[in-house]
């Protein structure tokens, strides 16, 4: 056994030395032509090995990293989209005060900016609750407006807020006239959402689809002249006393966020003060 | 016993391919055939540790473009002598292994700069010394050691399980 691994030991010897006496004699060619005969395959294996191994370790880096940017332009994105929602609310808040501020300004009437903090929206009543009450001088029936109409009128004052029955409700009448034409009639609320006019024929013979109709202020309930709708249809009832016409609301009572409450009395026409298109 | 060799010549080449450049430092990068060779000595004895030296020198002088039969004769030399001299060794501690392989490692650098020498080779000794074979011979130590200390951590753990 002992002689075994000695034996073992000496050829491994001597062929090394073999092969470095024949290098340093000059056939360093041969014996390197020979050795590589048998190296090159094993060398060739082991630099594809190495070259699969490193291509999995950089298939595998790349994953990860691709893995983890993706995780962080997702949260990025996530933010940003976040961020931009606050932004355009933020704008969306801001235009719409600036549109009721600039309306406070310019109408030659005392009012109070309020905010809309709840909705009734059921099929019975149509009411918005404003964050104005008793203590802001808030009456009832006062009338409450936007920079795109009349929104409606005050039926409850409590300590902080009121409500304010809008003119869809189908208990809401409004003296109105066409802006067009100045033929006259009420303005009634419908249970299905919409605004019915209701005039005398002889009177509103004129009327047409896309007319716009403002309050009257007869009454005084309501200053004269702040846009109530547009015709959107006509029902013709051929020879009776009173026609209708079906308006489309100048204001949008669902989306409505901030209005005015009118606290003070105007005899002057408004109509001027609102967008000329209704 | 051939399949192991072969695995280990084959391993340890692979592993000096690919494994050895990554983990170069300062230009320095581990003898990783002379690792497994000394490593593995140790376990099969003699017989096992010349014959996985000289083919893994072989390959390793092959792969170099130098003399070829130094390396294949400095670790056959070096497999055979740990591979006897091991089951008198104890080499479970650290503070054995980490100096163990440095000296190791500087002997196999004697042997092979006096081998060189012998077959006219004109490289300064000193330089040689303190440039190349010191400092593998100190990272061979290291690395060694945290080889036999997770080899070591694997058996204990494949023992906990069976």
């Amino acid at each position: 056994m002992k002689t075994r691994k000695f034996a073992l030991l000496s050829l491994a010897v001597a062929v090394c030395l073999l092969l470095l006496t024949l290098q340093t004699r000059g056939y360093g060619a041969r014996a390197a032509d020979a050795l590589a005969a048998v190296t090159t395959p094993i060398q060739t294996g082991i630099a594809r090995a190495h070259r699969v191994a490193f291509s999995a370790w950089e298939t595998y880096l790349d994953w990860k990293n691709v893995r983890a940017e993706n995780g962080r332009l997702r949260e990025e994105n996530q933010q940003l989209r976040v961020e931009g929602l606050l932004v355009r609310e933020t704008d969306d808040e801001n235009r719409r005060l600036r549109r009721l501020l600039a309306l406070q300004e310019r109408l030659p009437l005392t009012t109070v900016s309020g905010e809309i903090i709840a909705r009734d929206w059921g099929g019975w009543m149509r009411a918005l609750t404003v964050n104005r009450g008793r203590g802001d001088n808030i009456s009832r029936h006062t009338a409450v407006i936007s920079p795109d109409g009349l929104v409606g009128r005050v039926v409850e004052v409590r300590p902080g807020a009121s409500i304010v029955q809008v003119l869809t409700d189908p208990a809401s009448t409004v003296g109105a006239h066409v802006l067009r034409t100045r033929a006259p009639g009420i303005v009634e609320g419908e249970p299905s959402g919409v605004l019915r006019f209701k005039y005398m024929s002889r009177d509103g013979a004129q009327i047409q689809v896309g007319d716009v109709l403002v309050s009257s202020g007869q009454g005084g309930m309501f200053p004269r002249g702040i846009p109530v709708g547009r015709v959107r249809s006509i029902d013709d009832r051929g020879t009776a006393l009173f026609h209708y016409a079906i308006l489309e609301p100048a204001v949008n009572f669902s989306r409505v966020d901030d209005v005015l409450l009118v606290t003070g009395e105007s005899r002057q026409d408004l109509a001027g003060f609102f967008p000329s298109d209704g | 016993m051939r399949t192991l060799l072969v695995l280990t010549v084959l391993g340890g080449g692979v592993a000096h391919a690919t494994v050895a450049p990554a983990l170069g430092i300062a230009g320095v990068t581990p003898d990783l055939p002379l690792i497994v060779v000394v490593l593995l000595a140790l376990r099969r004895g003699p017989e096992f540790g010349c014959a996985a030296g000289f083919a893994a020198g072989l390959l390793q002088d092959a792969a170099g473009g130098g003399l070829i039969g130094v390396q294949a004769l400095t670790k056959a030399v070096l497999g055979f002598v740990i591979g006897a001299a091991g089951s008198r060794l104890s080499v479970t501690q650290p503070l054995v292994q980490v100096p163990g392989l440095v000296i190791l490692t500087v002997a196999e650098g004697l042997a092979r700069f006096a081998l060189l020498k012998m077959f006219n080779f004109s490289a300064p000794f000193s330089e040689l010394m303190f440039y190349v074979v010191l400092p593998q011979a100190l990272y061979n130590g290291f690395l060694g050691a945290l080889l036999v200390v997770a080899l070591a951590w694997i058996e204990s753990l494949r023992a906990r399980t069976s």
